[in-house]
């Protein structure tokens, strides 16, 4: 359960980031959900959540077009196909966002640091 | 524990996102920032435009005077009402801007040798090399010299700064999440546009036209072979064809005649790694026929340049109109006004006039330090220039160039010095002050033929044929440009710098360049070729003229009567192979049919019934071209030599000359024992004609080999981003009047019907408006284009004219 609203929590916050900061705040919104929401798979939360979060918006553009620009990019990247490319963009999001939540339920409570 | 696990996935994160957020170089290829590129949020993924992304409605901009009402058609092409001339190209600019941002920008670095800047020296210096040329032919010189005379002029003046203006407004709107595509993947920005930028894509197009000369080739014949063969080969007039203008003896002006000191000639025999010049393969068609000859009795202008196709089109379509001005065709991104097309009252369009505005003269220092050089008994002080290169990823590189009397010293020990065309000085005559904006400026408000006169005498270069219809019923043809009154033989070869008098002392005024109105014949037309009777008194030379294309459009325009636009559609589309007609069934016949193998009895019963058209489907055509591309290098196999750089005739000239003089010396194909004559040449590159359709046809797995095919046309992306590019099956070639080959072709297609209800225009082009290879509008019209389809143009009357079909409008509200 912890993990489920972790996930939902960095995708949430990732999104309303997205919309005015650079890409890379998906990282502080991971991390502060790392950091008060740790569930047992801190990593997984935060790739998964990013990965899942870039996928469904990229696919959103991609199908508002008759154009095809993601294969076009893809053969641009030496890739066989869209999906790898898919693949190739969830792999960059996710590794930021997992180890960005990782890194911040690692983060000692300052309470606990003070006593 | 927790603490080292803790600093170790920061630094990780940290580490991630900066290997991410920067652009890397790996093994020489270029990564853009993978996370700001791929996130789908801000990076290239919103360059994916839904086929109904559309502009505000309303868009307020500083820097307009008044409202300007924009309405974009089906094919998103602008239709822009302002109420002066001011916010008319502010308006261009910006919107121009917003379809074709990058490929403007673009263009203009390569025009000034800044390449590097964007893409690095790339492998073996490559672009570094392409820059260093660009800025050694003097290019950015040339522009500023443009933007000298311009400043005489405050009407065109305004239209270059408004435009200017316009574009830096969208570029001042951009964030990264907008930026165009190819910002995104090359990792830069746009910096703010100026007027000199406007200046080099005019100089571009020069460098692309004009540009080219065979003084080198020609000067080593001379001295390898003698004047005899020099005029047996390449003579500057061939025994063929429709001049452009045929006024026999009616040129009675009085002509100026140049002194007759006989010009000295350096003594080198030159290799040369040549730098970018014009395309000899490249031409273009264009003519008019008078109300006479058309159902309507109108008369139509028609137009079709062949360039280097790409992607974002070289061309970008747009109607301008405001108090004195409407006009409607084809511009050039980054160059306000309309450069093909037409008013509401006349039409024009241009072919390249091919003659020689390139000299090269052979500079003496005085010491191996190059300060100072003889001219006319006296040491002059050299000009030395330093570039300056920033190359990305790498230090800032500077170049020396050397400026002298006839203008720069494009090779010399540090540049290409394994040629020895060093210490040449190029004159070039795009280095001259010049009026082209003002020239286009009184084109678009042009009203009828006095107008039209009027504007092109301020064109000095590109030279090139004007072809010019009026709704009040006249056709008209001018070849105009700058033109050196040349001594016989003058430009032909390289020449000595030492003597000013070996340079160009006078021009041909205006009024005494190549021009006719309203001919007997009822029409006018050119396609390249050589431009005068024999009667006109200026020598004129070129470095080729076309032979083929030129009798193709006069015999159908002659025969033709009561035509309709679609008839010239048809005849721009024509794929008739004139030079096959005329070659063919001389080759067949002196092949020896007794000892085919069984593909070459194929090749010779598919040769023997082909109808001499390059239609795509066409399996004829594609033997043919086989045929003749490994006979031409088997001919004039002597031109290719180590150390000295020589040139082959022409198509024309190679047939000709097969056909009347089969023993020619060089017909003998020099690595062989035997002594060959025409017919053996043309039997071996039957034979080897034969094996590369062969195998062709064994790469492909395909039994047929059909010429669209075979031939695999290519419209590439500008920056040779090979997925960005398109293949087409297309018929045509050069030589023929659909001069689509395989990298080349008719750039843009014109019909205009100058009809008294009011004129009427269908044009197409290979790609689309928008240079977003992420919008439907990137090549939307290849296909029609291929297939030979024309788009009806819309041509407004006012804003609120032809509204069912306009697909949106926006207004530009000035800024309070």
């Amino acid at each position: 359960m912890k993990f489920i609203i972790q996930f939902v929590a960095i995708i949430f916050s990732s999104h309303l980031l997205a919309i005015f900061t650079p890409w890379y705040f998906i990282a502080l919104s991971a991390f502060v959900m790392g950091y008060f929401l740790k569930s047992n798979a801190n990593f997984l939360a935060g790739f998964l959540a990013i990965a899942s979060l870039w996928m469904f918006n990229a696919w959103l553009a991609d199908s508002s077009s008759p154009v095809d620009l993601a294969d076009r990019v893809a053969a641009l990247f030496s890739l066989q196909n869209k999906a790898m490319l898919y693949a190739l963009m969830a792999l960059v999001g996710g590794l930021v966002g997992g180890f960005a939540c990782l890194t911040g339920s690692l983060l000692k409570k300052p309470a606990a640091v003070s006593e | 524990m927790r603490n080292i696990k803790f600093i170790i996935c920061l630094v990780v994160t940290v580490g991630l996102i900066y290997l991410l957020e920067n652009r890397w170089v790996i093994n020489g290829n270029p990564v853009p920032p993978l996370g700001r590129f791929l996130d789908p949020f801000s990076g290239f993924w919103r360059n994916i435009q839904p086929l109904e992304a559309r502009l505000p409605g309303v868009l307020n901009l500083p820097g307009l005077q008044e409202n300007v009402s924009i309405s974009f058609d089906s094919m998103a092409i602008p239709h822009i009402f302002a109420k002066n001339n001011m916010d008319l190209y502010f308006a261009q600019g910006f919107i121009t801007a917003r379809h074709r941002l990058w490929q403007m920008e673009f263009q203009t670095h390569a025009a000034a040798g800044r390449v590097s800047e964007i893409t690095g020296a790339g492998k073996n210096d490559i672009f570094l090399d392409y820059d260093r040329g660009q800025r050694r032919l003097g290019m950015v010189f040339g522009a500023k010299r443009a933007l000298e005379s311009l400043a005489e002029n405050q009407e065109a003046l305004i239209s270059v700064e408004k435009y200017t203006e316009g574009i830096n407004t969208y570029i001042a709107s951009l964030s990264y999440k907008t930026l165009p595509f190819e910002y995104k993947l090359l990792d830069y920005r746009p910096e703010p546009w100026t007027v000199l930028k406007c200046a080099l894509l005019l100089k571009s197009m020069a460098q692309t036209l004009n540009l080219d000369d065979k003084d080198i080739e020609m000067s080593n014949t001379l001295k390898l072979f003698g004047p005899e063969v020099v005029e047996l080969l390449y003579p500057d007039r061939e025994p063929i064809g429709d001049p452009i203008v045929d006024n026999k003896d009616g040129w009675t002006f009085n002509n100026t005649i140049p002194d007759s000191i006989p010009m000295a000639l350096p003594d080198d025999l030159v290799k040369i790694n040549r730098l970018p010049g014009r395309d000899p393969t490249a031409g273009s068609n264009n003519w008019a026929v008078s109300g006479d000859k058309t159902a309507t009795g109108s008369p139509i202008l028609c137009g079709d340049p062949h360039l280097t196709l790409s992607l974002p089109s070289l061309w970008y379509v747009a109607q301008l109109n405001a108090p004195g001005i409407s006009t409607l065709g084809a511009s050039l991104p980054g160059v306000p006004g309309i450069i093909i097309g037409c008013t509401d009252s006349i039409a024009w369009s241009v072919t390249n006039a091919q003659r020689d505005v390139v000299d090269w003269y052979k500079i003496s220092f005085q010491d191996k330090l190059h300060t100072r050089y003889l001219l006319d008994s006296s040491w002059v002080q050299t000009e030395k220039i330093v570039e300056t290169f920033k190359v990305r990823d790498k230090s800032v590189f500077y170049d020396t160039v050397m400026y002298t009397y006839w203008g720069p010293i494009p090779y010399d020990d540090s540049y290409r010095a394994t040629n020895n065309l060093k210490h040449y000085a190029l004159r070039w005559i795009s280095h001259d002050t010049s009026d082209e904006f003002v020239a286009y400026y009184k084109l678009n408000r042009a009203n009828n033929h006095a107008a039209f006169q009027s504007a092109l005498d301020y064109f000095s270069a590109p030279a090139q044929n004007f072809v010019f219809a009026s709704m009040s019923g006249d056709i008209a043809m001018r070849i105009q440009g700058k033109y050196p009154i040349r001594r016989p033989l003058e430009g032909k070869f390289l020449l000595d710098g030492s003597k000013t008098s070996n340079g160009w002392q006078q021009f041909i005024p205006n009024d005494q360049n190549i021009m006719v109105r309203n001919p007997a014949r009822g029409f006018v037309s050119s396609a390249n070729q050589y431009p005068v009777d024999a009667t006109y008194p200026y020598y004129i030379t070129a470095s080729n003229f076309e032979a083929y294309r030129n009798r193709r459009i006069n015999s159908v325009l002659s025969s033709a009567d009561q035509i309709v636009p679609a008839d010239m559609m048809k005849l721009q589309n024509d794929n008739y192979n004139l030079k096959a007609e005329e070659s063919l069934p001389f080759f067949l016949s002196v092949l020896d049919t007794t000892k085919f193998s069984t593909a070459e009895k194929e090749a010779y019963r598919e040769l023997s019934k082909w109808d001499y058209y390059n239609n795509k489907n066409s399996v004829g055509a594609s033997y043919y071209e086989a045929w003749w591309d490994n006979l031409m290098p088997m001919l004039w196999d002597e031109m290719r030599q180590e150390n000295v750089t020589l040139t082959m005739p022409t198509t024309f000239n190679t047939i000709r000359l097969l056909k009347q003089q089969p023993t020619l010396g060089f017909f003998d194909i020099q690595q062989t024992s035997e002594k060959e004559t025409a017919a053996d040449v043309i039997r071996k590159a039957f034979t080897f004609g034969v094996e590369d359709i062969e195998s062709w046809k064994e790469e492909h797995a395909s039994v047929v080999v059909e010429w669209g095919d075979f031939k695999d046309s290519y419209i590439g992306h500008l920056m040779r981003l090979d997925p960005l590019g398109v293949h087409v099956k297309a018929g045509g070639n050069h030589d023929i009047v659909n001069a689509h080959g395989r990298t080349k072709g008719p750039s843009w297609r014109m019909v205009v019907s100058l009809e008294n209800t009011g004129i009427k225009m269908w044009g197409i082009y290979p790609g689309g408006q928008s240079g977003n290879p992420g919008s439907v509008f990137y090549s939307n019209m290849i296909d029609r284009w291929v297939n030979g389809q024309y788009f009806p143009m819309l041509f407004m009357h006012y804003a609120e004219d032809g509204r069912n079909r306009i697909f949106y409008s926006t207004q530009l509200k000035k800024q309070e």
